[in-house]
């Protein structure tokens, strides 16, 4: 989008309310991307949060009130993320915010958060997040500690695969992903046979390739988040003749990545949070994201669909707009069946533990089978005395 | 192990004659104009997309694509040159190099207006992806990639040592007042210098494309490779880029196999490093005449 007009387009649509709703509406703000470069899943976003506003209001609000969602604009940026937030803040108003995706832009806002003193749900998978004795931080995805868990639980168990190699990229991601998921190996007694990072935008995997084949691996797990590596890495592993099993990150089954590595993906497995086939409420959703929008829903949308269902839910069982009441509330939210799988919150916030196992079958994504794990018992960060 | 090596071989020189393509370009801007075009590494990215749009949106003939491609590029060639170059031609270097940098930085930005930020596959010109040859798969797309670098500096040779044109190009580049003096046309011989470069790296970018994918970043690393192959080959020698841009190649892909993937960038500015320090004028040394 093209900068200043883009800046003055989303001001002017974002200084209309999304639905004019009586003054005693509850106040939610979303943060989300509406400019910069990641303004396309920030549109996602969007229309997750509002398919999910439109049926709560439709079933007549909570507490007899309607919800009013307010967007403020990230700009894709750090700065813009705490910007945006403070903005709110100091409107005053509100009852909860729903954050963004991005867990870099999540640690800037971090102090505001605990400034704003409201609950705020994310959806960044960086595990440190719920991590870091911020009370009002709570996520309605799975974090990146599960995704290792899985990855090593299906390739051990169900493929039954012993020999691993793993490739990264060497950035934070990279990095995190394949430090996951040699503790999750090790957990099940399995050392890999290699370990092989990579600087993002390689042109060629030819040198890495020939490691995987000589180790002999027989199954590959990879952490490479961006869909051109993963073109041409698949590209190649197929060409210079690994036939070994393959499952990695979520990045493995985005639209772009399959759309690079076509048939040199085809048959490979790959974790993901959102999958419109893992479960009833996720078929319903993506029927209804669909007739809405006229395009397919992805993860972008799918937890803002679902952070908004859980502060409403909160809401109602509580029984109260206070932060303190909405808090417990929310941490007390077992057994809630979302989209995005079913929401056991810990005492750190984290409302997921698990992935889907998806397998890219023939260029469509297809659901395998869902892996959870038991909730962390550590503390969330601080008690109601020790509120900041 | 033999197969093994030959296989890493033939990518590294692969890789590297998409760099000596590109680093093909710089060379002969550098003669012509003793300024290095950091431009030099969107012109593939211009040409991918371009290509993009005439095959897979327009659904043309894949070489009518690639002639078209190639049109476009020397348009871009000379609206490069009379926009970037031409305006500031009486002044040092250095405004010459930031306004390159400006046309780089505008050409990503028109790309990325126009096509948005996700990177899209290209096909290959064969339908087969490659052949088996002992234990070495030989991909269809690289050895082209070799062929074509091999035509177009048989092409450039000729063009530059036995052509009336080549004569007057070098002339150019050698000392631009004397030309003048003698008739040469010098600016329409920097304005052919543009477009040739624009259309070599638009080459590059076409025939990497299938492999690389069309991105608005897939110039980017290519260049600075490129332009160290420039330095190792001394600054301005043709057959110096060449073989630079192939050593360049064949280094990283060795390094990466048998000492670091990740530093595998790195070993390839430690070549820079060594012939900056020990044999600064490049692999076969500069035409002296040029310093003049």
């Amino acid at each position: 989008m093209n900068g200043s007009w883009g800046a003055v387009l989303a001001a002017l649509v974002l200084s209309l309310p999304v639905r004019t709703a009586g003054a005693d509406a509850i106040k939610v703000g979303l943060v989300t991307e509406i400019t910069g470069p990641n303004a396309e899943s920030g549109a996602y976003s969007v229309n997750g949060a509002k398919l999910a506003l439109e049926e709560i209001n439709a079933a007549g609000g909570v507490m007899g009130r309607q919800i009013d969602l307010k967007i403020t604009d990230s700009q894709s940026t750090n700065p813009g993320a705490v910007l945006a937030l403070s903005k709110m803040a100091s409107e005053g108003g509100y009852t909860a915010f729903i954050g963004p995706v991005r867990s870099t832009q999540i640690q800037a806002m971090a102090p505001t958060i605990m400034k704003a003193g409201l609950p705020m749900m994310i959806g960044g998978t960086d595990p440190g997040l719920t991590h870091a004795k911020n009370r009002w931080v709570f996520r309605a995805r799975p974090s990146d500690a599960y995704s290792a868990k899985v990855i090593a639980e299906y390739g051990t168990k169900t493929l039954g695969r012993k020999k691993w190699a793993i490739v990264h990229a060497t950035d934070a991601f990279g990095t995190g992903g394949k430090n996951a998921l040699l503790d999750a190996l090790k957990e099940r007694g399995v050392t890999p046979v290699l370990v092989q990072g990579f600087t993002s935008n390689t042109q060629d995997f030819t040198p890495i390739i020939l490691a995987v084949k000589q180790s002999g691996a027989d199954v590959v797990g990879t952490y490479i988040p961006n869909s051109p590596d993963v073109g041409i890495f698949s590209k190649q592993l197929r060409q210079l003749g690994v036939n070994a099993e393959w499952i990695g990150s979520p990045s493995l089954v985005t639209e772009t990545a399959m759309k690079l590595g076509q048939e040199a993906l085809h048959g490979i497995y790959s974790v993901s949070d959102f999958t419109p086939d893992a479960n009833p409420e996720a078929k319903a959703y993506a029927e209804k994201y669909r007739k809405k929008y006229g395009v397919a829903p992805d993860f972008y949308s799918s937890w803002t669909y679902d952070a908004m269902k859980l502060v409403a839910e909160a809401i109602k069982k509580a029984n109260s707009t206070k932060p303190e009441d909405l808090r417990n509330a929310i941490l007390a939210t077992q057994g809630y069946k979302g989209v995005e799988g079913t929401y056991n919150f810990d005492k750190n916030g984290d409302g997921l533990h698990g992935y889907n196992v998806v397998k890219n079958d023939k260029g469509k994504v297809a659901f395998i089978t869902r892996i959870d794990f038991p909730p962390s018992q550590e503390s969330h960060g601080g008690t109601a005395s020790g509120s900041q | 192990m033999l197969a093994i090596n030959l296989q890493i071989l033939f990518s590294g020189l692969a890789v590297g004659a998409i760099y000596a393509l590109v680093s093909l370009g710089f060379v002969l801007i550098i003669r012509a104009t003793n300024v290095v075009n950091f431009a030099q590494g969107d012109f593939p990215m211009v040409a991918a997309f371009a290509m993009l749009t005439l095959l897979s949106s327009l659904k043309l003939p894949y070489l009518l694509s690639f002639v078209l491609s190639l049109a476009v590029m020397a348009v871009v060639g000379v609206a490069f040159n009379y926009g970037v170059y031409y305006p500031l031609r009486n002044r040092t270097y250095l405004p010459v190099l930031i306004s390159t940098l400006g046309a780089g930085i505008f050409m990503q930005n028109a790309v990325l207006a126009i096509f948005g930020p996700q990177p899209h596959p290209l096909p290959k010109v064969f339908r087969a992806q490659g052949f088996q040859v002992g234990g070495v798969f030989l991909d269809s797309q690289y050895l082209l990639i070799l062929a074509v670098t091999l035509v177009a500096v048989g092409f450039q040779y000729f063009l530059f040592e036995y052509t009336l044109l080549g004569k007057k190009l070098q002339a150019t580049s050698q000392d631009k007042d004397m030309a003048r003096l003698v008739g040469i046309p010098v600016a329409g011989m920097i304005t052919f210098t543009f477009v040739y470069s624009a259309a070599l790296g638009g080459l590059a970018g076409i025939l990497v494309a299938p492999i690389l994918f069309v991105s608005i970043g897939m110039g980017s690393t290519i260049a600075l490779k490129a332009f160290s192959a420039t330095i190792i080959g001394g600054f301005g020698d043709v057959t110096g880029a060449i073989v630079g841009g192939l050593l360049l190649g064949v280094v990283e892909a060795f390094a990466a196999a048998y000492v670091s993937v990740p530093y595998k960038d790195a070993f390839a500015f430690l070549l820079v490093f060594v012939f900056l320090l020990l044999r600064p004028q490049g692999i076969f040394g500069e035409k002296v005449s040029e310093k003049a």
